[in-house]
């Protein structure tokens, strides 16, 4: 039986070739996306193997949401992917809403579908500012984060909150389209339709870009598939998988959208990958402010739970009121799966419900955690050099990974 | 040739666009404290009580999902109001949502520092008091976000 410290040097310190093989430790430090750390082993400047070493931003968030009613843990997954709040608890509230099987209606399901979208947009933004800054292209990083703003404003009038948006509740959302929401959207996207050119001339097709990403980290198809990669990962590859085809939730069987797909799998195709689902996410908000029907954004199984005097207030200013049993809602015991799109790639929920209001088991697979390993498998071979590069291109998020 | 053509070619389009915003830059900078942007409809910002509404149900510190809302009770009387701890409050606004008597109302303010931790734990009767910005006290101009097609946002004096 090995002692704790020996399992840390054999994981850490095995020697992989002789002695002229130097490890390199990186982090643990919080570079652009989160606390990591990476021992890399290096023979000369060229890559003999990384170890991605994760858990230092690991939080117990599985095992805190079986603590605390099931309502609760909606405000507290969503810090795990603070980026991209709704499309991360989108899936856990689909899963709850298959226990208690309540339906949204209709509104609230297009506006689900508004604000994950605007999450995606604001999502692939940020990774596409960091994979900027990683290649010390300042320029990219701080467009990127500067029009990001623009879908931060969008969801904080949407939902009250600049990135915590807790808008997807069990049985609808909790806040209506604002006043004049549609034309500030419309002119989000134009603005942005514009400012993809200008990506696209100084960042990635810049000579200097294309020289460092062009054919570096390529991940077969073969490969994608076999190690279980999630997301535009996955997609620049060439595998024609999204969630928000493969599972029906929000209301994106009602809107058209292509998923785009790419053959090269290097670092540039995941760049570019990025870029094309910014303008489908784009073509989704405008179909979905043409088409959102009205009607209600709550169910009618709660709403009809509030006295009159507040069921007419939810119904006059657009706001939801939560009826009294939110505060302890029981679960029905049974198990829920669901899985949503988030814009690094697939969430999966595992619920367990032994009929009390707590969770008995709340399982989240997370993007991230299944995209990690390609640390390990793209970076032997190339450059030191090209581990920015590949990392800036995987749009890796180690809280999201670690939970 | 026609490779060195073509990266000949990016090199200047990507300095060339580079150039353009050196000259008419698009900043969406706002200069807090001396500038203040308005929050839209809803925002989620520190909490008001308002106690002449409040039917001490204890809903809000029920679904509280970060233990921050206590009731407290005070001597003589059988149920507690609510006061708040800003050490822990996550802004979720589901204390507000679910009080039946709108007796909690988000704010649009969110700027407030505080001296002290314990300063940051509200009895019920300094959670009943008004909840006033620093900045605009100290005279901030207020300034409204535009969304423009040309610039993404311009703030402008509200």
């Amino acid at each position: 039986m090995l002692s704790t410290s020996e399992v840390v040097r054999s994981r850490l310190l095995a020697r992989e070739g002789g002695e002229e093989v130097y490890e390199l430790f990186i982090g643990p430090q919080h570079p652009s996306s989160g606390h990591m750390r990476f021992i890399v082993r290096l023979d000369g400047d060229v890559i003999v193997s990384v170890d991605p070493d994760i858990g230092y931003v690991h939080r117990t968030m599985e095992k805190l949401a079986e603590g605390r009613e099931a309502v609760k843990a909606i405000p507290l997954l969503e810090r795990m992917t603070i980026i991209d709040s709704h499309n991360v608890t989108i899936g856990l509230v689909r899963a709850m809403e298959k226990l208690l099987d309540v339906e949204p209606p209709p509104r609230a399901r297009y506006l689900r579908t508004l604000l994950s979208e605007i999450n995606r947009i604001a999502s692939h933004l940020y990774g596409i500012g960091i994979a900027g800054i990683m290649l010390n292209h300042s320029t990219m990083f701080m467009w990127a984060f500067g029009d990001r703003e623009v879908w931060l404003q969008l969801a904080e009038e949407l939902s009250g909150a600049r990135l915590t948006h807790t808008y997807s509740i069990p049985g609808g959302v909790r806040r209506d389209l604002p006043q004049g929401f549609a034309d500030r959207a419309e002119k989000a996207v134009r603005y942005m339709t514009r400012r993809l050119e200008e990506y696209a001339k100084i960042f990635l097709e810049n000579p200097q870009v294309r020289s460092r990403y062009e054919g570096v980290g390529v991940l077969k198809k073969g490969e994608a598939s076999r190690l279980g990669i999630v997301g535009p990962n996955l997609r620049a590859s060439g595998v024609k998988y999204d969630a928000r085809l493969a599972e029906d939730y929000a209301a994106y069987s009602e809107v058209s959208f292509e998923v785009p797909t790419l053959e090269e799998g290097d670092a540039y195709a995941r760049m570019r990958l990025r870029i094309e689902e910014i303008k489908q996410s784009m073509s989704i908000i405008l179909q979905v402010l043409r088409k959102v029907p009205e009607g209600p954004i709550f169910a009618e199984k709660y709403l009809k739970l509030l006295p009159p005097k507040l069921r007419e207030q939810v119904l006059s200013t657009g706001r939801v009121k939560l009826p009294a049993l939110f505060a302890s809602m029981k679960l029905p015991a049974g198990e829920a799966v669901a899985r949503a799109e988030m814009g690094h790639g697939e969430i999966f929920y595992h619920l367990i419900s032994d009929g009390s209001a707590k969770p008995y088991r709340l399982r989240v697979v997370t993007p991230s955690f299944r995209n990690v390993i390609l640390f390990r498998y793209l970076m032997p071979g190339h450059r030191f050099m090209d581990f920015p590069a590949i990392y800036g291109s995987l749009d890796y998020f180690p809280p999201e990974a670690d939970r | 040739m026609g490779n060195l053509v073509r990266s000949f070619v990016g090199h200047v389009r990507a300095v060339a666009t580079g150039l353009r915003y050196l000259l008419l830059p698009n900043r969406m900078t706002v200069y807090y404290p001396e500038k203040l942007i308005e929050l839209p409809e809803g925002y989620r910002g520190l909490i008001r009580y308002y106690p002449e509404l409040c039917v001490q149900c204890g809903l809000c510190a029920m679904v509280c999902p970060a233990g921050a809302m206590k009731m407290y009770v005070k001597k003589g009387e059988k149920r507690g109001r609510p006061g708040v701890n800003y050490q822990r409050c996550i802004f979720c606004g589901f204390c507000a949502d679910i009080c039946p008597q709108n007796a909690l109302e988000m704010t649009k303010v969110h700027d407030v520092a505080y001296e002290k931790l314990e300063d940051m734990i509200l009895s019920p009767e300094e959670f009943a008091r008004e909840v006033r910005s620093p900045a605009l006290e100290e005279g901030a101009v207020k300034v409204k976000v535009i969304f423009s097609e040309e610039r993404g946002l311009v703030h402008e004096p509200a």
